[in-house]
């Protein structure tokens, strides 16, 4: 009788158990063999805007090259926030390539839970990513290891770090539609406010010329907020200030602002908008769409005014456009001081891995190798980045110097084109890389042409893309020939040198209390934007303030001002060891 | 004598054996209710266990074996200021009142099947029977992008508003704060008011016809037979009904708040579970939501001993 209930019990837990031990199967299979078929590797990518299956010439590249298939799992795509993180990490098994951010010793979180592995076994012959041995001991600090390879640090850079990392364009910058500013006769900008009425000015001509009463100068777009409304953060970078939690960091280190300081630049962004707002330029449904809705708008010649050049030039300056003189230029926004990102010598703070539960290890580390060699990075490049595609596609060498062949002017300054066959199926810009991994800085030198890997530096594209727009735009401008040429020669820009500066892991009281001021604070954001009178604007603001120090602002605030002055001093330092090394 | 002894000798036996024989059919009926006891061990207690991640410090790639212990740490997080406190007020507050607003509306599902059972043509009761109950099947996903497409500022209705020249610019229905509750009931009436007649109909089919015709009999028209006849006999099942919804009181669903909260909403539509949830997979705290969610048993039980105070009290009758 005994022995039955025993048996009886035992069966019920083993019942229990088997179904418990189900949720999460483990495998350890590093050391099995590569037999050089098909492999289809999963990619959790925090940089990627698409998910599922890599589609287009860039994976048949790699297909051919590798024969690897990615899966993109990408957080953008999924939404809500660190969620897909979080739950795939619990679940013990990322991806089998890791691309995601190290601030808030994430990478150390990843090294202690045996997420990532340590490439070091596999790293002989891989040339490409021994050249980068500085900014791969720089990351060893980061991972909180005293040996070994657990990751890659993204746009590592053999230029100065304190020359600005952007091309022709800035990251950030005040953009207007030329044509429109042109018609209304090129008025002084003394400061942003004053672009208001001519916003204004130009909203109702492009209305009336397009009998469309749906025009907005400013169309607005909520997917990127973070600690703050991310749109509100992007007038403070044409004054020089960056985001660092709740705090505002300006490039050389001279001020540090609280975003919810009365007179701040976040809150003087925020009036600036309301502002707008009051007069009747920003479009209504900017609180609820998203960032492909917006940007289908700028295509659409339906909003005025972009904070960025890879927004309203990527979407509206189209050849045609320009050549009949239309288009998004930069601003003379007489006393801007544009944010720029200087050369990361030892990368940013996002970095490429390998899962620890990957098969196949040896073959994911020459890929990630060929994504740092010269034809991996012209080829890959981040989606915006510029860089000039693979060769004998969308350019060859012409003499000494690379050109841009009749496909490439096609893609890059015509709107796009199909692929050949050989190279695959689809349209150009569908088929780039999806990982959109800037494996190197696009204005790095391409050691096998001499030239930009970005083809927007190269001589003879330059002298290619000279449109009616161009001329009239660098007329009013001192005659100069980019963007960038004319913030350097008026001194409008501020470069913040390039330390591969990482937040450390934070106090989890702390992000739990991060956690509900910024929802706080992104929404009375909008609030604010939105709001129909100055008063109205005020007294929002004046709750917000009260919420959020009620709330235990003081005490994340106080962890973010040292993290920002220790960055500072990040920056001064790589610097320094930049003028030893030269 | 030995006669006598050797009966009580096999009275006992016979007693044992009886029991034994008890003993070995209690046993066997004990073993028929075990895979109901795993199921309810497993999915009612089990998960319980997921609570000591409110003791500790969890943060996800790290496993809970190396996590930091660290007490009521989170609790005393919850009840540190005042601020802290009035989001959790607001969270109850408008987790009781939309509740509460749904119990008061719990008598237009009644009403409904009164009044679709007064329908005469049965072509014209089926049509619109289908079509009340059928928005029950759409997820609440849906029934957002149908919001959505309709009601947002370049929805159907904003346009055609624009385009009469009867509003200049659009009427913000989805993005802002003013009667959020009400709007979430409307919502979820439409949703749910044919689905929830359907058990009503089923108890009208039910009433015995012969009562109707006695009514008829006695000179009662349409609306005294509703008032004495269908009524009455309708309030028994009204009252279950009544009941499990009172005990599903905390937990008045996420999903609809959830796609229907934004920035301009956020005070007054976050209900106790989407609050768990903001506060859990939105601001990555999970071991301050765990500690939160303890809160929805607690109050739980509390409403319990409640309600089970007053039914002693009105009824005489006891739930526990």
């Amino acid at each position: 009788m005994k022995m039955k209930k025993l048996a009886l019990m035992a069966t019920t837990f083993a019942a229990v158990a088997l179904a418990l031990a189900g949720c999460g199967k483990s495998n350890d299979s590093a050391t099995e063999k590569d037999d050089g078929k098909l492999m289809k590797v999963t990619v959790y990518d925090d940089l990627a805007n698409y998910q599922g299956t890599a589609k287009g010439w860039f994976a048949k590249m790699v297909k051919d090259k590798f024969n690897i298939e990615m899966n993109i799992v990408a957080p953008n795509v999924a939404g809500g926030g660190s969620t897909l993180f979080d739950t795939r990490s619990a679940a013990g098994n990322l991806g089998d390539i890791v691309i995601t951010g190290s601030n808030d010793g994430r990478a150390k979180k990843l090294v202690k839970a045996g997420l990532i592995s340590d490439m070091t076994p596999y790293m002989k012959g891989m040339k490409y990513l021994k050249q980068y041995s500085g900014a791969t001991d720089a990351f060893q600090k980061v991972a909180g290891v005293k040996s070994g390879i657990y990751g890659i640090p993204a746009s590592v850079s053999s230029s100065s770090p304190t020359s600005s990392s952007e091309g022709t364009e800035p990251t950030f910058g005040p953009y207007i539609r030329w044509d429109l500013y042109k018609e209304v006769g090129y008025p002084e900008i003394k400061t942003l406010d004053d672009l208001i009425p001519i916003l204004k000015e130009m909203q109702t001509k492009a209305r009336a010329e397009n009998n469309d009463q749906k025009i907005y100068a400013l169309s607005l777009f909520k997917d990127w907020d973070g600690n703050m409304m991310n749109n509100a953060k992007q007038p403070t970078t044409f004054y020089g200030y960056d985001e660092l939690g709740f705090v505002l960091a300006k490039a050389d280190g001279s001020d540090y602002q609280s975003i919810t300081q009365t007179n701040g630049q976040y809150v003087k962004a925020l009036r600036f908008f309301n502002k707008a707002k009051q007069a009747g330029l920003v479009d209504p449904e900017s609180s609820t769409q998203n960032y492909d809705t917006m940007y289908s708008k700028y295509t659409d010649g339906k909003a005025l005014f972009s904070f960025w050049p890879w927004l309203g030039q990527a979407a509206y300056n189209t050849t045609a456009n320009k050549e009949a003189g239309k288009g998004f230029m930069l601003a003379p926004v007489q006393d801007m001081k544009i944010f720029s990102y200087g050369n990361t010598t030892n990368g940013s703070s996002t970095f490429i891995g390998i899962g620890s539960k990957a098969k196949n290890k040896q073959r994911l580390v020459k890929f990630i190798n060929w994504l740092y060699s010269p034809e991996g990075v012209s080829a890959a490049g981040a989606q915006t980045g510029g860089t000039s595609g693979p060769e004998g596609l969308t350019w060859k060498m012409d003499g000494k110097q690379p050109v841009l062949t009749d496909f490439g002017k096609k893609v890059f300054l015509e709107g796009g084109a199909k692929v050949p066959a050989k190279w695959g199926t689809g349209n150009y810009k569908d088929g780039v890389s999806q990982l959109n991994y800037p494996a190197v800085m696009p204005n790095d030198i391409n050691p096998e042409t001499k030239y930009s890997y970005s083809y927007t530096l190269w001589p003879s594209v330059l002298k290619d893309t000279k449109t009616k727009l161009d001329t009239d735009w660098s007329s009013h401008m001192d005659n100069a020939t980019t963007t960038m040429d004319y913030l350097k020669k008026e001194k409008k820009i501020l470069v913040a040198p390039g330390a591969s500066y990482v937040t450390p892991e934070e106090d989890s009281e702390i992000s739990s209390l991060r956690g509900q001021i910024k929802t706080q604070i992104v929404n009375t954001s909008w609030k604010m934007t939105m709001a129909s009178s100055d008063s109205e604007f005020d007294s929002l603001l004046k709750k917000m303030q009260s919420t959020v120090d009620g709330l235990g602002y003081k005490k994340v605030l106080k962890v973010d001002m040292k993290n920002a002055k220790d960055q500072n001093k990040a920056r001064v330092a790589i610097k320094k060891e930049y003028a030893n090394k030269k | 004598m030995q006669e006598a002894l050797n009966d009580t000798q096999e009275l006992k036996d016979l007693q044992k054996q009886k029991k034994k024989m008890q003993n070995r059919r209690g046993k066997r009926l004990f073993y028929l209710i075990i895979p109901f006891i795993i199921l309810v061990l497993l999915f009612s207690y089990y998960p319980l266990f997921g609570w000591v991640y409110a003791f500790f410090d969890y943060q996800p790639p790290i496993p809970l074996s190396q996590s930091e212990f660290v007490g009521w740490k989170w609790f005393a997080m919850l009840i540190q200021n005042k601020t802290q406190m009035h989001q959790i007020v607001q969270v109850l507050a408008n987790t009781f009142a939309m509740s509460f607003l749904n119990i008061l509306t719990s008598f237009l599902p009644v009403l409904f099947a009164i009044g679709l059972n007064e329908i005469r043509n049965k072509h014209w009761k089926n049509i619109i029977q289908t079509l009340t109950t059928l928005p029950n099947f759409i997820s609440w996903v849906l029934v957002y992008s149908i919001a959505f497409a309709m009601f947002s500022s370049s929805g159907m209705v904003n346009t055609l508003l624009q385009n009469w020249h009867w509003i200049a610019e659009p009427i913000k229905w989805l993005d802002s704060d003013s009667h959020t509750w009400l709007k979430m009931l409307l919502w979820n009436l439409w949703k749910g008011l044919g689905w929830g007649s359907i058990m009503y109909l089923a108890a009208i089919a039910g009433i015995d016809p012969e009562l109707y015709e006695a009514g008829r009999v006695d000179g009662a028209n349409r609306l005294q037979l509703i008032r004495h006849i269908t009524i009455p006999a309708l309030m028994p099942t009204y009252f279950v009904m009544l009941m499990l919804a009172i005990s599903n009181f905390l937990s008045n669903g996420m999903d609809q708040f959830f796609v229907f909260q934004n920035a301009f909403n956020l005070t007054h539509i976050q209900v106790l579970d989407l609050y768990v949830y903001n506060v859990g997979m939105g601001n990555n705290s999970l071991s301050l939501a765990t500690a939160l969610s303890m809160l929805k048993s607690i109050v739980s039980v509390v409403l319990l001993y409640v309600v089970n105070f007053v039914s002693k009290k009105t009824r005489g009758e006891s739930i526990i």
